[in-house]
Parts: structure tokens; sequence; C-alpha cells
């Protein structure tokens, strides 16, 4: 029988070229940022390392307890130096990257303080922007933020700035902020799947049939799950890193448009 | 089975195979042109929304200012000119021209507050500095995910071999928003 012989193998050939179209339609898109962040550690990202112990407890439990009881997520990052990149666009950026707040809620603010450049902003996601609009955002910066920048106090200016925002946010809700704060649950970000094509399915199946009809069929078999599970891994992350973000829930591919204000000091 | 049945069986199979492959690629990509589209349109509307925005932002900015500087007519004369165009503006390209102009007009307004000091102290104006800054931001925001989602288009509906089916279904480049040159003096309003 030696064109049933052929026979299948050209069916095997065929439908790993199928497999193959199928899957070359959706080509990877490469990252259309040029910079590179960091990694989230939490609710406080000091990567400039200028924030007292102390007042990084302190800001990391206002920061559960707001998440906790309004599910907004409030976001302290100090880096060293932006290599040269607008600062408006850094934060908005990094903003976006790491999904601050959860998708399609964008209930986020992102503190933002570049050291070498020596500024600071307050990045409003979507959702945030009309409990903390633009000028409010300012008002905050020079009331409570900028007079101890000034003086290099790093530390009580991004606590104040941090609890400015939160009674905000608070207030909005109609709440009021304890003290106390519970350790937040561990939250693992969705992973999205591509939809497969039903096409490719059907495909498989027919084949399937074809293949498991025949002795040889039956022994081919290993090599077409091999080719199932090559062509089907296709997993996408959806942004978002609640994974190994020190049990801070806050991530979750929230975005921002820009809103905020921005200073030097 | 005979001879010829089974070469009959091939020759179908082979056909079915190739008929569902080249159906399903060019779903695939007629689908996803119009996704792409669509996407472009989305960030274009949200581009809009930030220019309306600062549109509707203008006249208590400039009501606020005059209180201050009232000699400074022209460059009040200026911002309302160039506000007015935008608001006549229609097509794509003409509300990208009219808006490029609106962007010069309010960085020669903030420049020229510079000289009144006592402005800095008033809450209201630096309120509104704040808000005008914010939304300058967010144009820039949203004309960069517009640019980007325009440049993936574009290079999809330019691509072997989707370039051919682009130009069948009649799917055309989008145009860029490029960075208006007057927008560059921005900035310094924002972190003064």
């Amino acid at each position: 029988m030696k064109r049933s012989k052929h026979f299948r193998y050209t069916l095997f050939l065929i439908f790993i070229m199928v497999l193959a179209v199928l899957s070359a339609g959706e080509y990877a898109d490469a990252d259309s940022t040029a910079m590179k962040f960091p990694q989230p550690q939490g609710s406080v990202n000091d990567f400039a390392g200028i924030i007292a112990p102390e007042y990084r407890l302190s800001i990391k439990s206002i920061s559960d307890n707001i998440l906790a009881k309004t599910g907004a997520s409030v976001v302290v990052v100090t880096v060293t130096t932006m290599e040269g990149a607008d600062p408006a666009e850094y934060a908005n950026r990094l903003y976006e990257k790491w999904g601050i707040g959860k998708e399609g809620k964008d209930k986020g603010v992102l503190i933002f303080l570049a050291l070498k450049e020596r500024k600071i902003r307050i990045e409003t996601g979507y959702g945030a922007e009309g409990i903390i609009p633009d000028g409010l955002a300012g008002e905050i910066l020079d009331r409570y933020v900028m007079p101890f920048l000034k003086k290099e106090d790093y530390s009580r200016g991004l606590y104040n700035a941090v609890a400015a925002i939160a009674s905000v946010i608070a207030s909005d809700a109609g709440i009021t902020l304890e003290n106390v704060s519970q350790p937040r649950q561990l939250q693992r970000d969705a992973v999205k799947r591509s939809t497969p094509n039903p096409l490719s399915y059907i495909i498989l199946f027919i084949m399937a049939i074809l293949l498991i009809g025949t002795r040889r069929g039956r022994r081919m078999l290993p090599y077409l799950l091999l080719a199932i599970l090559m062509g089907g891994g296709g997993g996408r992350r959806a942004g978002g890193f609640g994974g190994f973000s020190g049990g801070f829930g806050g991530f979750g591919g929230g975005m921002s448009g820009g809103g905020g204000a921005g200073r030097g000091f | 089975m005979s001879k010829g049945k089974r070469n009959f069986i091939i020759v179908i199979a082979i056909l079915v195979i190739l008929i569902v492959s080249f159906y399903s690629f060019l779903k695939g990509s007629y689908n996803s042109f119009v996704s792409m589209d669509e996407s472009v349109k989305a960030s274009w509307a949200q581009v809009e929304n930030q220019l309306q925005r600062r549109y509707d932002l203008i006249p208590n900015l400039v009501e606020t200012v005059k209180g201050f500087a009232a000699q400074e007519k022209e460059v009040f004369i200026g911002v309302t000119e160039a506000r007015s165009k935008v608001g006549t503006a229609a097509s794509i390209p003409q509300k990208i021209e009219a808006n490029k102009e609106l962007t010069g007009a309010l960085s020669r307004l903030m420049v020229v507050m510079e000289r009144y000091p006592e402005i800095k102290s008033n809450q209201n104006f630096l309120r509104l500095q704040d808000e005008l800054a914010g939304t300058e931001n967010r144009i820039a925001v949203e004309r960069r995910r517009y640019n980007e989602t325009v440049k993936d288009y574009n290079v999809k509906i330019r691509i072997f071999p989707s370039n051919i089916l682009a130009g069948l279904f009649g799917f055309e480049k989008a145009t860029f928003f490029e960075i208006p040159e007057a927008a560059k003096i921005v900035p310094k309003v924002s972190f003064k």
C-alpha cells in the first residue's frame, strides 16, 4: 500500500502548512516604546531610595486602605533619573505599562518623582480625572508637597501627596479613612487568551478522523498532538503585575489620558 | 477502495483544505483591517475630545487673565481668533491646522503672563494654568496614541501580502497628526 503511505504523509504536510498559514496571520508587534521601566514592587516603588522606612509603611497602609475601600489605586514611584525623557510622557507611559487601576475603570493615581531632574508629577488615570481635576492636583502639590521637596524632605512630601489624594478620594466615595489597614489578598491578573479561529478546529477535526482511521494514522497521532500544542500556545498577557507586586492588588491594566499636574522643585 | 476513488478523495481533500485556508486568510485579513480602521477612528475621537476640552477652557482662562493684564489686547485677540478658527474647522486636516495655531496663540499668552508676577498668587489662575497644562498634556498623550494606531494600521495595509487585499477592499492610509512646532514651547508652562 505505497499510495496509502503517500496519502497520509501528504495530508500531514498540508495539515502543518495550514497551521502555519493560520498562525502567521498574527504578527507580534514590537513594544512601541523605547523607554525601559522597572518592574512594580507594590504601592511604594522607591527606586531612588529616598523614602524613610516609617513613611514607606504609612504610605503603604494608606494605599492599601484606600484600595480596599474605594477600589482606587494610589501608587508612588521615585526614580533617580528619566534619562532625558519628558516627565509628563515618562509618567504617562509608566502608568500605562504598569496598568495602575483596573482595566476599564482606570481609577488610579500615580505620584511620580524624578530625583536628578527634580520633577514631581501627579498623574491621574481616566477614572480618577473627575475626582482629582488637574487644578486640584496642582494645588495639592503647591500646598502640601512642594514646601517639603524644596527642603529635600522627600519622605514627608510624598507622604503628604498620598495622604491628600487619599482624603480626596475617600471624601468623594463618602467614607472615612482609619489608620488600621488589613493586608490585601494577593491578586493574580487575568491572562487574556487570543481567541482561536474556529475553522482551524474544524480542519483539525477532519484531519483527526482521517488520521485515526488507519494504523499509520494512529502512529502519527503523537506528532499531531505536538503540532496542536505548538499552534495553540499563543496566550497573551493582559498587562498588570498583580502576581509579583508585593501583595498590592492595584495593578490591572488601567490607563491614563495624561491628566494631572507637574512641578519642578 | 479502487484507485480512482482514492485519487478523487485526495484531490477533493486538498481542494477543500486550500479553499478553507484561503477563505480563512481572507476573512482574517479583512476583519483585522476593519478593526484597525475602527481603532484609528476611535483614537482620533479621543484626540478631538481633548481638543474640545481645551476649546471650552479658553473663555474662562481669557476672562481671568484679562483682569490682570487688560492692556495685552493683541494677545487676547490672537487667542480668541485662533479659537474661533478651531470652532469653524470641518475636516480633519483643517482641525489639525487650526489647533496648531491655537496652541501657538496659547503659548504666547502664557509667556506674556510671565511678566505679571501678581497673577501667580491668584488661586483661580493657578488652577486654570494647571487645567490648561493638563489638557495640553492630554492632547499630547492622545495624539501619540493616535499616531501609534495610525502607524500600526498603515504598516498592516502596506506589508505583503495584506497590501494586495487592502487595495482590493479599498482601505487607505490614515494621516498622522504631526507635532506642531509651537507645541514644543508648551512644556515650559506645565513645569514653570
